[in-house]
């Protein structure tokens, strides 16, 4: 990571997210999942959990299927990474209401803080421009962040918004080992929404 | 689990699409395939099912996935060599998630005269026992005869909440 690359802290990123969450259903994965979950859990909240890089398609699903629902996507870079051609699904499809969020901290968090690949000299805001994305934006602090946010909700999409955030630097911690068979946390988030959608048909 | 017949015959498009439909299908999320071209070139050209384009297999899984979210009954349109691409979104996405997806797989370059899981070509060949590997029911489509199980699969994907595949075993006509 580039040592002088201006960041700001993921909770103020958040926070900026968090005062503006309406109805929008939100599609969160990896690093972000946990400190979002600890603003909001609404019938509208989604956790991409198990697999890497599907958050964007998930919410494209999800916008193809209910478009006047606003969709937010929490993505992660390195998750983003497992499937860039997803952009190029992603513009092809146009949804209208579709902002995807890239956190862009340059590690993968979640398993130990391993650095992304070229990180500093690479940008998804210009992988979004090239895949034909209506706007895509980069930000470094949250006070130019959440000045455009407003703006950035009312553009039709899709629009990508690359933050720079901190990493959180945490070491890896071994899940706990199950001993007995569960619905996951995404086995566990859809059919609440599917349920919450269908009986908000205006929505 | 699956049929087999001795030589297996190309399915006219027209009569997959009408099964397809009559299944209860609203979109069809589907990665290129030269086996089905015929059938993808009539999905695209129709609007009573809505055709969607995606980059990878991986893709194609979790837009369903979201489709599923939203109401929709869609349809997973790949190739053999797609599903060893997506292994990893079948198992933590459709079968851990615990959603009816239906999968059409087309088995490219399939002699017709053997079954698959005889073929002298890995891609074929392996495609019938890595859905065994992962209790992924099946039905092999080896001709005009078997389209009716198109509309078994979808059924039984939605009783067991988890994905059920329909092999195109010959080139669609």
């Amino acid at each position: 990571m580039e040592p002088t690359m201006k960041r700001m802290p993921l909770a103020g990123a958040l926070d900026a997210l968090h005062r503006r969450r309406r109805d929008q259903v939100v599609v969160s994965t990896m690093t972000v999942i946990l400190p979002w979950r600890d603003r909001d859990v609404t019938d509208r909240d989604l956790r991409c959990v198990g697999f890497m890089g599907g958050a964007s398609t998930f919410g494209l699903g999800v916008a193809l299927a209910r478009p006047n629902v606003p969709v937010w996507v929490l993505d992660g870079d390195g998750s983003l990474a497992m499937q860039l051609g997803s952009l190029l699904t992603v513009a092809g499809a146009t949804p209208r209401r579709f902002m995807h969020v890239v956190f862009h901290n340059g590690v993968y968090d979640t398993s130990g803080s391993q650095p992304i690949l070229s990180e500093g000299r690479m940008s998804f805001t210009g992988l979004a421009e090239a895949a034909g994305y209506t706007k895509a934006v980069r930000f470094d602090d949250v006070e130019s962040f959440d000045a455009a946010l407003d703006e950035l909700l009312e553009v039709d999409g899709p629009v990508l918004v690359e933050l720079m955030t901190e990493p959180l630097r945490r070491d890896y911690v071994k899940p706990p080992v199950p001993t007995e068979k569960t619905p996951g946390p995404l086995a566990q988030d859809w059919q609440r929404v599917r349920d919450h959608l269908a009986a908000s048909p205006a929505r | 689990m699956a049929q087999q017949t001795s030589h297996a015959q190309p399915i006219p498009a027209q009569m997959l699409y009408d099964a397809v439909l009559a299944a209860g299908v609203t979109d069809v999320v589907a990665v290129p395939d030269t086996h089905v071209r015929s059938l993808i070139a009539l999905m695209r050209s129709r609007d009573d099912m809505r055709f969607i384009q995606t980059a990878t297999e991986d893709e194609a899984i979790t837009l369903a996935a979201g489709l599923i979210v939203g109401g929709r009954t869609p349809l997973i349109q790949i190739q053999h060599a797609g599903l060893y691409a997506c292994i990893n979104h079948l198992r933590g996405v459709a079968i851990d998630g615990e959603f009816p997806m239906l999968f059409m797989i087309g088995l490219l370059n399939r002699d017709p005269s053997k079954a698959p899981r005889d073929h002298l070509d890995s891609m074929v060949r392996y495609t019938e026992p890595l859905l065994d590997v992962f209790d992924v029911p099946y039905y092999l489509l080896d001709g005009p005869e078997d389209v009716g199980q198109i509309e078994v699969a979808m059924r039984q994907a939605q009783e067991r909440r988890g994905p059920v595949a329909v092999l195109i075993g010959e080139q669609t006509a």
